[in-house]
């Protein structure tokens, strides 16, 4: 069969059908280049253009190294990220362990409860969080009522509220990333594990942890990710007093209109997670090799 | 000491599943409050800031954003199905390097696609596309990888043997593709639609480069008032916009019955 197979896939009638197998293709394909490739590569271009869009520059790179403000910009962005990354996966990991072992008929309920707010949108979730933790907000009024404090505690408008906020959003993509790889680990080697004396702490911590690290990772990964590009949670919760490249971005796109200086931080973002998915996928790739050896 | 530490980890459960759910209880809660503070006495409960829904403040962006997430939704579905029907079924010649141009859009983060986009429609003088043209067009680039994804998942696991015994029996190409392949692609067709129409519908950090005054999609038009206040109607907004989307899964899932896919995944 599979030398037929190979024959035919080489005669000349077979193709001219390869033609035809890339006639659907078309408009996908066209579509994407005009408003997904050529935008990319128009604004990697605007990005080394001087303002008034003439000659070829490296002002607005060296604008970025040396401005105060935008530095302590993309430094909170990386501290911000970092926090959600470890907040969502410390979070994630007993909901994930659960549903992965659980065979209970709250295992659904856990299942909807930790999935669903995902199809809430951000903005619903970012708002609740704004109530709680506003000035006048749920947690500040309810201290001050009862006189724990008489100034409200800086709950939001700053780096708690945001990683609260984020955690919140992103907590969802760490249980699935979480998920996938404790269902891998099987169970068996925790039974063997607790039959020959080890106690429920030493099974997690020499068995379940270490088999799970890959899926530690692509949590960290996914929160780090997710929190360095996310827009509306830092806008909202962060405010003015809390800006990170994301919101910065698009002050500098439709308040400041300076739009190679907004291309430049949008490309430095860009090398951000892609070298940030980088490194994280060659740490998995080396890890996946460890564990099958 | 397995006993306390299954005590322990039941709590900790507990509160994090609270965490997940608080924010939501108490926009539901506010929704239904008469005044900015929340209250939890049922007694003072009012559906006052639903009615106050009714209003073009509210029904315009609504309208827009439900419109741009059906198109886009459609669009994607096409566009998708067309460019999985090459890479994972006709298997064109260099189609591992055409799918992953397909899917690269997902490794861009959403804002800078929309820092993207409307620098280019600004510097190619494309000004009169900002607003609903140019929202629909990003919205689909961002959505159109996630559905090719899923139908091309679809489409690799189709049995060709079925398409052979259809030939042999005499079915032309488009009859194959209409009975054959349609309805097998199906519910990976529209798990995919569906994800576009959700993502196109609550999305913002493409959305907020490309809205205008008078084309301004539903949470940027949240958004745009939770920066002053935290107005109570803006929770009904939340909460009425959360039903809708379930109503629109509950919709596609009647016409697509994509669920049989994530119950059955181990066939």
């Amino acid at each position: 069969m599979a030398v037929i197979a190979l024959s035919t896939s080489q005669s000349p009638a077979r193709r001219d059908l390869s033609v035809k197998t890339f006639l659907p293709l078309m408009a996908p394909a066209i579509v994407l280049a005009l408003f997904f490739a050529v935008p990319m590569g128009m604004m990697i271009g605007i990005s080394f253009q001087s303002r008034d869009a003439g000659a070829l520059t490296l002002a607005s790179y060296s604008r970025f190294v040396n401005d105060g403000l935008v530095l302590v910009g993309f430094g909170r962005t990386v501290v911000m990220s970092g926090l959600v990354a470890v907040c969502v996966t410390v979070l994630a990991y007993p909901l994930a362990y659960y549903l992965a072992r659980s065979t209970s008929r709250w295992r659904t309920v856990v299942l909807a409860l930790a999935i669903a707010p995902e199809l809430a949108g951000v903005v619903l979730r970012t708002y609740g969080w704004l109530i709680i933790l506003d000035d006048r907000g749920f947690i500040n009024s309810a201290l001050m009522w009862v006189g724990v404090i008489s100034e409200p505690l800086p709950l939001s408008k700053n780096l708690f509220g945001v990683v609260v906020g984020l955690t919140h959003v992103i907590l969802p993509f760490g249980v699935l990333s979480l998920l996938t790889s404790l269902q891998g680990i099987s169970p068996n080697l925790e039974r063997s594990a607790q039959i020959l004396g080890a106690s429920r702490l030493a099974v997690i911590r020499h068995i379940v942890l270490p088999l799970s690290v890959p899926g530690i990772i692509s949590s960290l990964l996914v929160g780090f990710t997710m929190a360095a590009s996310a827009y509306a949670t830092p806008a909202l919760l962060g405010g003015a007093g809390f800006k990170v490249m994301a919101t910065m971005v698009y002050e500098q796109v439709l308040f400041y209109l300076d739009w190679p200086f907004a291309a430049v931080m949008a490309n430095v973002l860009l090398i951000l997670m892609l070298g940030v998915a980088f490194v994280g996928s060659r740490i998995e790739s080396r890890l996946n090799q460890n564990l099958h050896l | 000491m397995n006993r306390l530490l299954a005590i322990l980890f039941k709590i900790s459960l507990a509160a994090i599943l609270a965490f997940i759910t608080l924010p939501l209880l108490v926009v539901i809660a506010a929704s239904v409050s008469p005044t900015p503070a929340v209250t939890f006495r049922p007694s003072d409960w009012t559906l006052g800031w639903y009615a106050a829904l009714w209003d073009s403040r509210w029904l315009d962006p609504f309208l827009l954003s439900v419109k741009l997430a059906a198109t886009v939704s459609v669009a994607s579905g096409v566009l998708g199905a067309l460019g999985a029907y090459s890479v994972a079924y006709a298997k064109c010649p260099g189609h591992t390097a055409i799918m992953s141009f397909l899917l690269s859009p997902m490794s861009v983060p959403q804002i800078v696609k929309g820092v993207a986009i409307v620098l280019f429609l600004s510097s190619a003088g494309l000004f009169n596309l900002l607003g609903t043209p140019g929202l629909v067009v990003a919205h689909i680039v961002l959505t159109l990888p996630f559905v090719v994804r899923m139908a091309a998942t679809a489409m690799f696991n189709f049995d060709k043997r079925l398409d052979r015994a259809a030939r042999i029996l005499g079915a032309g190409p488009a009859q194959r593709i209409r009975y054959v392949l349609l309805p097998l692609i199906r519910s990976g067709l529209f798990s995919g639609m569906t994800f576009a129409f959700i993502l196109s519908f609550n999305n913002i950090p493409i959305s907020v480069f490309l809205v205008k005054p008078g084309q301004t999609t539903l949470p940027i038009t949240v958004i745009n008032h939770l920066e002053y206040s935290l107005d109570p109607v803006l929770a009904a907004v939340n909460v009425a916009s959360l039903l809708f989307i379930l109503g629109a899964i509950l919709l596609f899932e009647k016409i697509g019955g994509f669920s049989a896919q994530f119950h059955g995944g181990s066939k």
